[in-house]
């Protein structure tokens, strides 16, 4: 071995921002988080220009799987057009040439922050999602060995008493965000804070999802065709929110999750959470060719 | 951060990132054959293993590889990553003494390619994550201890991940998958 042989041409930056060692150790763990789907993974979560905690866990597998002929779609509590999400996707752009989108069926890698697109996703694509917090257990066992130790032992009672304490405390089941699930019939994962209304999508879906936590340092997957079962009792069945009936005061459409924008005489009206849905409608309704994927909910209820 | 021309990826980041994203696929569909961008074993060592990696291979040629991309070259029982021929109960013998990390650290578990020709052989019916029902392959070249091996070190979440390839086509076989020999 001599030092010409572990020398590479000099270059501005590497391809996708993150050098090949930190890819290499990315990939290690991807396929072990998939080996063991929801077992979360450790990583060495490598600096990003960014800060911890607006979305590098995501970002860095992002940058791993990209290509130059990836076509990236990036949305911030279902928004593509949020400062972060805007920011993220230009980045992603910028270091990798690839294509920036906003329409679900044309991308193959979905980075998000706390939604999954409500159009179903393909056997050929990613969901990346950015989690803050990936420990289902940190709430009930603030120690990290001795959740590890839960997690090897399957020991996930006191997530089924917080229910319990829950639904005894105000009748029902308040866990709003980042449901605890259980994964593959083994490990119990937190799905990142997506609504209750996401949950079921993960669930024996066609495509891949990676979960990642940079400031954690923790990357886990849902590989497809995997199981993921809310944790409910038998008899108090998994429910997700009461948007069926909600109608888009913008775009029309009835029958997806809802944002509540509060009005100045204390009413509110509610719009598409999935913002690029709503533009779609939109488009529709004018006359445009906007086509629209099936979707996972229909008239507001979940079809598997 | 202005950049004044779009990047563009070099000749082994496009290979690194092909047959990680074939790796990747594999793993997340059992039973499905994925192609890689080039035949053999070295462009998954390039794609996976370097200076943080103990690599164990029987293939004297490509040894001198694993060992230039900065993996220590240990035996099987210390390795995290190894390059097996599984043909003879000899290679089996070794699969047998990797790491199958532990219900703590299931993360320790093996990574393992392996040669083998596909189509003919043995068939084998997989059921588990990223199978929707069930995949039935066919495999040859595989000395038929080896399930049994593969079986006895696999105690989900423990266990060891394999890949086979033929040619430049791979299965990937993840532990999470139940394998039942027909």
């Amino acid at each position: 071995m001599s030092l010409a042989t572990l020398t590479k041409p000099w270059a501005a930056f590497s391809y996708g921002f993150l050098d090949a060692s930190a890819k290499r150790e990315l990939r290690r763990k991807m396929l072990k988080a998939i080996a063991v789907p929801g077992c979360q993974m450790p990583y060495a979560s490598r600096e990003v220009p960014m800060a911890r905690g607006w979305g590098t866990g995501g970002l860095q597998v992002t940058l791993t799987l990209l290509k130059p002929t990836s076509r990236v779609k990036v949305i911030d509590q279902g928004a593509d057009d949020s400062v972060n999400a805007a920011s993220i996707r230009k980045f992603l752009h910028r270091v990798s040439g690839a294509t920036e989108t906003w329409d679900t069926l044309d991308a193959t890698i979905i980075q998000s922050r706390h939604r999954v697109p409500e159009e179903r996703l393909r056997d050929d694509q990613i969901l990346v999602l950015q989690v803050p917090n990936p420990e289902p257990l940190r709430p009930v066992e603030p120690n990290m060995s001795t959740a590890r130790q839960m997690h090897a032992d399957a020991d996930y009672g006191r997530l089924w008493l917080v229910l319990y304490e829950q639904i005894v405390r105000s009748g029902r089941v308040m866990q709003g965000a980042a449901y605890p699930s259980l994964v593959n019939g083994r490990h119990v994962m937190t799905p990142s804070p997506i609504p209750r209304w996401d949950v079921p999508k993960l669930n024996m879906a066609r495509h891949l999802t990676f979960l990642s936590a940079g400031r954690e340092k923790r990357l886990y997957a849902v590989p497809p065709f995997t199981r993921v079962e809310p944790l409910a009792f038998s008899d108090v069945p998994y429910k997700v929110e009461d948007h069926g009936n909600l109608t888009c005061s913008r775009s029309g459409v009835t029958g997806f999750f809802m944002n509540e924008i509060p009005q100045e005489d204390g009413s509110a009206v509610h719009e598409l959470s999935d913002s690029h849905l709503g533009i779609k409608a939109i488009r529709r309704a004018e006359g445009e060719a906007a086509p629209i994927g099936a979707t996972w909910y229909q008239n507001g209820e979940f079809r598997a | 951060m202005t950049l004044h021309a779009t990047p563009v990826p070099d000749a082994a980041e496009t290979r690194a990132n092909a047959t990680f994203e074939a790796l990747m696929w594999a793993l997340s569909r059992p039973g499905t054959v994925q192609p890689l961008p080039e035949p053999g074993h070295g462009a998954i060592a390039e794609a996976l293993v370097d200076r943080e990696c103990r690599a164990f291979t029987d293939d004297p040629a490509l040894a001198p590889r694993l060992a230039a991309f900065g993996a220590a070259l240990v035996s099987p029982v210390h390795a995290d990553h190894a390059f097996v021929s599984l043909a003879r109960p000899a290679g089996v013998a070794s699969f047998a003494q990797l790491p199958a990390g532990s219900a703590l650290y299931p993360d320790e578990g093996a990574t393992v390619v392996a040669e083998a020709r596909f189509g003919t052989g043995q068939r084998l019916r997989l059921t588990g994550p990223g199978i929707e029902t069930t995949a039935e392959i066919t495999v040859d070249g595989i000395d038929p201890g080896l399930w049994a091996a593969r079986a006895a070190r696999c105690r989900y979440p423990e266990g060891i991940d394999l890949f086979l390839t033929c040619g430049a086509a791979v299965i990937g076989l993840p532990r999470s998958t139940r394998i039942e020999v027909l």
